[in-house]
């Protein structure tokens, strides 16, 4: 018998076999998660129009997406344990906290879950929202939207309260506070990841070495924390092992990103961005489905590419765009449709490689020494990667997207603007949004921006 | 070939009608809530100014956040682009626009050939735009007409928020209860105003000469308060709420001469 979820989840690539084997699972976290009948036919023509469908891989890549809303929506009455992280820098001792353990765990960063599935797929992010206004992270304090989608969706009850939270204090330091708040709501530990920020400028690559010691120390912490809480023993192994898990999905990652230079771009930023946030958003069908997935529209995407395929005409003006929209795709379409060919992103540049002379006695200092080379400790470090990656990538322009209530996102937003046009000389709108919820920065309010970007890039390059 | 530039803004929308480099004729009507309707009449007022007929022109290139209602378009470019082309048309040497329009304000660099190499908008707020100007008139009970002339009769200029509009009324009612004169208030109203929109365009830098352009183009007083707040002469071209209009229709012009 036809169930209601049928042609969605078909669409999404899941075989008849496969939804029934996982009916009650669906069944149940549907039901958790609000989900009824107008919500899925709603989904079927979202995703029909905001996803390039043709491709399996897509419907691949959106079918992991769900999988791991259900792990992460019925992990507790799975009898998992449940570690939430915090976007964007824990994901990588994360991973390895998965690998080392011997328990049956759920470790993801379930805000970036649910905008790729809640927001993307159903776009039913409002009402996550709206339950965190009324929780403690009201409208208008210019509060993070990631952080008002994890205390919504606890305060609905969608997703279990975890056994412990983790989060750094670099960087974002809003997640750490937002995390406090939950502490004190729901009661689980939380253990927060600190960094030294205040790095002289220009000095990245380089740094103090007494940076690299705190944050390594700070990262051994977290590891000594899950052993006391949960049991899990990180060790050398289980971070050679987390590498190992990862690597068929990184290295999936890094073909998808080469083919996105192609000229056409072959298939739309909405895709590769889905692709990339599955690495932020979860450690475990995201390694293995995910991995599959990606491998599957390289290969279509290479297809397109030796065919001079793709979805904006040759010439497209090539955008090295720092962020996509996690909850509305139809954010990123305005910006193809615009005629920006959203080519590139920081992982197209990978960060400097790790001096091998620099002493590393810890696994914390190990995976702080990549932290460190990465763009979360160093404005200076984030303008340069900026300006390295326009230089050497073949881009007409870059879209630094911000939002405003993200204090090292605003912060940035005219110096990176200033610094690549200055340094690099390429053309680059700073542009206010907000990619998790799109309630007061839709296609339409940013279009004007955009559109006038891509004109002023197209007139340029025909000059030129 | 004779060219249509429509510019449709949220307060105002602007028709232009231009043959080879002379402007036949403009109209300058307000927008109100039907943005079709108000398209149409501006564009029939400029049209029966030109002493031409709808049909006869060859190319129609609209602009502004009402851009997609003008059915007779056979183009649509950003208000960004037709600015930086009619100002540019209008002073060959300008090289950075102020537009200050009902609901945004805008700062734009232009290279010697014209082009756009540079823009920033006002971002969510209307502090630092008309509308700002129109909330404070409203609570000074003047026309808008008479707030530049009156700014310059300010002796001691109020200090006023300039980060929102709504805060900024309610700030302007008190001050007003204390008995600070109008004029005072008035300019201190076009100092904040003018602060915002020089904080906003430092990320596109000043080069002379600079262009003010828009509705707003029309009061002094602004003019004068972000001179002294950039520290740099302004010009403000003729007619400047149609330069966008203008740029529209000298976009249609390269696009007929491209098809053509």
């Amino acid at each position: 018998m036809a169930e209601y979820y049928d042609k969605l989840l078909g669409l999404c690539s899941f075989s008849t076999k496969e939804i029934d084997s996982l009916k009650p699972r669906l069944e149940k976290a549907f039901e958790k998660l609000g989900l009824n009948r107008q919500d899925f036919s709603r989904a079927e023509e979202r995703v029909a129009t905001q996803h390039d469908l043709e491709l399996v891989g897509v419907r691949k890549i959106l079918r992991a997406w769900l999988l791991d809303l259900l792990d992460l929506v019925l992990s507790r009455e799975e009898g998992k344990k449940v570690v939430y992280y915090g976007y964007p820098s824990i994901q990588g001792p994360g991973m390895t906290i998965k690998a080392a353990s011997n328990i049956n765990l759920y470790i993801g960063c379930p805000d970036v879950v649910l905008c790729h599935t809640l927001g993307q797929i159903f776009d039913k992010i409002t009402p996550l929202l709206e339950a965190a206004e009324k929780s403690g992270l009201p409208p208008g304090h210019g509060l993070c939207s990631l952080q008002q989608v994890r205390n919504g969706a606890l305060a609905l009850g969608i997703i279990p309260v975890p056994d412990l939270v983790t989060g750094s204090s670099y960087f974002c330091d809003m997640g750490s506070k937002a995390d406090e708040l939950l502490h004190e709501i729901y009661g689980h530990p939380a253990i927060y990841v600190d960094g030294i920020m205040d790095s002289a400028w220009g000095e990245y690559p380089q740094w103090l070495p007494e940076r690299l010691k705190f944050l390594g120390a700070q990262i051994d912490k977290l590891y000594a924390t899950v052993n006391d809480v949960l049991g899990i023993k990180v060790t050398q192994q289980s971070s050679e092992k987390a590498m190992q898990i990862s690597r068929r999905f990184f290295k999936a990652l890094g073909r998808l990103t080469k083919l996105m230079m192609a000229d056409p771009m072959p298939v739309s930023g909405v895709e590769s961005g889905m692709a990339l946030n599955l690495a932020a958003a979860s450690t475990g069908v995201s390694m293995t489905d995910g991995a599959e997935a990606i491998e599957t529209l390289c290969d279509e995407v290479q297809a397109r590419v030796d065919k001079s395929q793709g979805i904006l005409e040759k010439g497209a003006p090539r955008v090295l765009n720092f962020i996509q929209p996690f909850s509305d795709p139809s954010i990123t379409h305005m910006m193809e449709k615009a005629g920006l060919a959203l080519s590139s992103s920081l992982v197209t540049v990978p960060p400097p490689k790790r001096d091998p002379s620099i002493q590393i006695n810890t696994l914390g200092e190990d995976r702080a020494e990549a932290a460190l080379r990465d763009v979360y400790h160093s404005g200076y470090g984030l303008a340069k990667r900026f300006e390295d990656a326009a230089r050497l990538v073949n881009i007409d322009g870059v879209l630094w997207g911000y939002l405003f209530n993200c204090r090292p996102l605003a912060q940035y937003s005219h110096l990176v603007k200033q610094w690549v046009e200055k340094n690099a000389g390429i053309p680059t709108l700073s542009l206010e949004m907000d990619i998790y919820d799109s309630r007061s920065y839709g296609p339409e309010a940013l279009k004007t921006r955009v559109e006038a970007f891509a004109e002023m890039l197209r007139a340029r390059k025909a000059a030129m | 070939m004779i060219l249509g530039g429509v510019d449709v803004g949220a307060a105002t929308t602007k028709t232009v009608i231009l043959q080879d480099d002379k402007i036949l004729g403009f109209a300058v009507i307000n927008t109100g809530s039907d943005v079709i309707k108000a398209t149409n009449k501006a564009t029939h007022q400029a049209l029966d100014g030109a002493g031409v007929k709808l049909e006869e022109l060859d190319y129609v290139v609209s602009t502004g956040y009402g851009r997609e209602s003008v059915t007779f378009r056979n183009k649509t470019v950003t208000e960004i682009i037709c600015h930086a082309a009619g100002v540019s048309w209008m002073m060959s040497g300008a090289r950075t626009v102020i537009d200050i329009g009902g609901q945004d304000s805008k700062v734009i660099g232009i290279d010697e050939d014209g082009r756009v190499n540079n823009f920033i908008m006002n971002d969510k707020c209307a502090a630092g735009t008309g509308r700002f100007l129109e909330v404070m008139a409203r609570v000074l009970e003047i026309d808008l007409d008479e707030m530049g002339p009156l700014s310059l009769q300010a002796k001691k200029p109020c200090s006023v928020s300039s980060t929102c509009t709504v805060f900024a009324e309610s700030e302007m009612i008190s001050l007003r209860a204390k008995g600070e004169k109008r004029e005072d208030l008035i300019s201190g109203i076009h100092k904040a105003m003018a602060h915002r929109v020089a904080i906003m365009g430092q990320s596109v830098g000043f080069k002379k000469q600079i262009a003010l352009t828009g509705g707003v183009a029309h009061n002094i007083g602004i003019k004068k308060a972000l001179e002294e707040e950039i520290k740099m002469e302004i010009i403000t071209p003729d007619q400047p709420q149609i330069m966008g209009a203008l740029g529209a229709a000298l976009l249609a012009r390269t696009e007929a001469q491209r098809k053509a």
